[in-house]
């Protein structure tokens, strides 16, 4: 690798579309969803840091950033530090799967539609020892909550991917967005999959109808009780990402990626805007679904996953094969 | 399997108001509960005693801050029975009015809050929005948006001028039509159905055993207002339905306010309809009769009861105040606890307690300090019985 090629390759995982571009891009979902979510139930949302409240999240995070950094006594010090880091380096580190310049992520693989799926259970287990390293009691029942929606939601959520890799017959993302040149996989049997994706990816982000595990009115916060300042701003900042992360994914396996009509050599410029743009509307869909319903029993959650879910993805799997 | 204790409150983000629940769990199911509601004792009756009739109301109205209209009509009727002078029925008119209109207010609060109970966001900023129409109405009204003080000792205090009454007549067509939307809705969204019916289940049997009142009790079936039982204001001239509901869960209570909503809205298009002519108002000494004069009204929240004891004076020798939250709590108890099949989910909680509608610094009524021994107790009803024998709480 000369030394250009090793400067680019640098910039594309630290600013863009890395680390920097993610860090800003994580902070205009969370405004997006916050303020469509406001208009959706009439009121006005952020509305006074920058532009129509634009700057908001990155106030929020700063403002916490500066908080004073409380460590309750009782804790597990090396849990309650290591979690939010662990669980912050696994979300950036699945942004960089995403396929945003090209038909390819900065890291591409065989079987990288696997790690990404996988990742998203990494997130999930580092929150749960999140919650357990307090040794609160409403903690300990959010982190219990968590896993037991992970148990429901994620098999829906990897069947769900797999019809896609089906259709691709391959297990690289790159190889998924280059099969729907032609055609979108939403367009076809897999939107039966892109609703399971969607309801999953709920349930993975912990919105509402699947919040339980930070139920505001019924545990408090949940597994992030005793988290404050920095820490917390890490958790926020992850879940962002994650979002940006899920959002680009459902755009990825069944929106064509970024792939769109483009211009000769601004080609990665138009990508990006598509990407944005596809993963805004899979990110309005989310938000939707969260302002249209009430919070679900943890009994109900788990039969929402395994009565509705997993049939809806085996069937949209059986139909896949039936058509190839 | 070993039990756990966990705490709700006296602050949490469920709970507007200071009260403890202290849930005994199994997992996640509750097997039961205890609670503690003296956190916010503010010594109103005690108060009351110091001050003339007169200055009482105001006080009276801070008893609570949403059913304010019905403790300080029910504040004033309780202090008219003192007096043997005729209320004008203008002003019996009036008062139905404007405590039909905190009802609405008060109903629209709760079916916001109990949307937020189950995590429902959207619902809860839609109810709060259209009430905000009956807050102006009862501002426009009475001056004031909360702490109305409509009802006086004697009448009321502003009449209602024609044009006021026609706007009056809008709003009720807009709270009609905007709760039809929320009852539609809250029939057929499947997760407030999930998440409401069966919840909370409350038999007709416990419901009269634990003396549950108001939209509590008739949401168990049991057919029970002041409004039409005893009829106080001009209820008695006004026609309405008793909303009752027979599947005794949540879903029941959300459906009997709903509905109560509509004959809250018909009421006081009657009774602006039949409204009689007339002073609003009449004037009345400072000092009433000696006597006693019990009193009970139809709160947003159930069965109100104030009681005094008059001796002539210009303050009133004891003042009792008995709010429906404090009657409701038996019931909370019991819809609270798993029992059979019945299971209670941590998740149901909220939703549960949000059910009663409480309101619990309206509630705490006594607790005792000792400032020189430096301790505070609350007295148990065996020891209220034994000092009452022993004739230490009589006058």
């Amino acid at each position: 690798m000369s030394f250009e090629q090793y400067v680019v390759e640098t910039l594309k995982t630290v600013v863009f579309p890395g680390f920097v571009f993610i860090f800003f891009l994580s902070l205009f979902y969370e405004w997006f969803d916050r303020k469509f979510y406001a208009r959706l139930q009439n009121r006005v949302g952020p509305l006074y840091t920058g532009f129509y409240g634009l700057l908001q999240p990155l106030a929020d995070f700063i403002k916490l950033l500066s908080k004073e950094d409380i460590v309750p006594k009782k804790v597990d010090p090396l849990l309650f530090t290591m979690t939010p880091l662990f669980t912050l380096a696994l979300s950036i580190f699945a942004t960089l799967l995403l396929p945003i310049l090209s038909n390819q992520g900065i890291v591409s693989f065989n079987g990288d539609v696997i790690v990404s799926i996988l990742i998203l259970t990494f997130i999930c287990i580092t929150v749960f020892y999140a919650g357990l390293s307090t040794y609160n009691r409403y903690a300990v029942i959010g982190a219990e909550r968590l896993f037991l929606q992970m148990i429901g939601y994620e098999i829906p959520l990897t069947l769900s991917v797999v019809g896609v890799a089906l259709s691709a017959q391959s297990l690289l993302l790159s190889d998924i967005v280059l099969s729907q040149e032609r055609w979108w996989y939403i367009l076809g049997p897999q939107a039966l999959g892109f609703i399971v994706f969607v309801f999953a990816a709920q349930a993975e982000l912990e919105r509402i109808p699947f919040d339980l595990p930070e139920a505001e009115q019924e545990i408090i916060a949940g597994w992030n009780i005793d988290y404050s300042g920095r820490r917390l701003a890490m958790f926020r900042l992850a879940r962002n990402i994650e979002l940006v992360f899920l959002c680009g994914l459902a755009t990825t396996f069944f929106l064509g990626g970024p792939l769109g009509p483009t211009i000769e050599g601004y080609t990665p410029l138009f990508y990006t805007f598509y990407f944005v743009v596809k993963s805004l509307f899979v990110l309005a869909v989310l938000t939707v679904v969260r302002a249209l319903f009430a919070r679900l029993r943890i009994d109900q959650v788990e039969s929402f996953c395994w009565k509705y879910l997993l049939p809806l993805a085996l069937f949209q799997f059986v139909l896949v094969r039936l058509i190839l | 399997m070993s039990t756990f204790d966990i705490p709700i409150g006296p602050m949490h983000p469920a709970l507007p108001e200071p009260l403890l629940l202290k849930l005994e769990l199994e997992g996640e199911t509750v097997v039961g509960v205890d609670f503690d509601v003296s956190y916010m004792h503010r010594g109103i009756e005690k108060l009351l005693e110091a001050k003339t009739y007169f200055q009482g109301l105001p006080l009276v109205e801070r008893i609570c801050g949403i059913c304010n209209a019905a403790h300080g009509l029910c504040y004033t009727l309780n202090v008219e029975k003192l007096y043997d002078k005729e209320i004008p029925p203008r002003a019996q008119y009036l008062r139905l009015v404007v405590e039909e209109l905190s009802r609405i207010h008060s109903h629209l609060l709760w079916l916001g809050i109990a949307a937020f109970e189950i995590g429902f966001n959207t619902m809860f900023m839609y109810t709060w929005r259209d009430r905000e129409a009956v807050m102006d109405m009862l501002e426009a009204i009475t001056g004031n948006r909360v702490t109305t003080e409509y009802s006086q000792i004697g009448g009321v205090r502003r009449d209602i001028p024609p044009n006021l009454a026609d706007k009056l007549l809008k709003t009720m067509d807009i709270v009609e039509e905007r709760t039809k939307y929320y009852v539609k809705v809250a029939l057929s969204e499947r997760t407030i159905a999930k998440r409401t019916q069966g919840v909370g289940y409350l038999s007709p049997e416990d419901a009269k055993a634990t003396c549950a009142v108001g939209p509590v009790l008739r949401a168990s079936g049991v057919k029970n207002d002041i409004r039409a039982d005893d009829p106080y204001a001009a209820h008695a001239d006004v026609p309405f339905n008793v909303i009752t509901y027979d599947t005794c869960d949540v879903f029941a209570r959300i459906v009997v306010r709903a509905q109560e909503l509509f004959e809250c809205v018909n009421m006081i298009r009657t009774a602006m309809k039949n409204l009689p002519q007339g002073p609003f108002r009449v004037k009345l000494p400072m000092k009433p009769n000696a006597g006693e004069a019990l009193t009970r009204v139809e709160a947003p929240r159930g069965e109100l009861f104030h009681y005094t004891l008059s001796e002539g004076a210009l303050k009133p020798y004891r003042y009792k105040v008995r709010t429906p939250t404090l009657a409701n709590l038996g019931a909370l108890r019991s819809m609270l606890t798993s029992k059979g099949r019945y299971v209670v989910n941590i998740g149901d909680v909220p939703i549960s307690y949000g059910s009663i509608d409480p309101c619990i610094c309206c509630t705490a009524r006594v607790h005792l300090f000792d400032l020189k021994k430096g301790k505070s107790w609350v007295w148990t009803l065996d020891e209220l019985r034994e000092r009452s024998k022993r004739g230490k709480l009589l006058p």
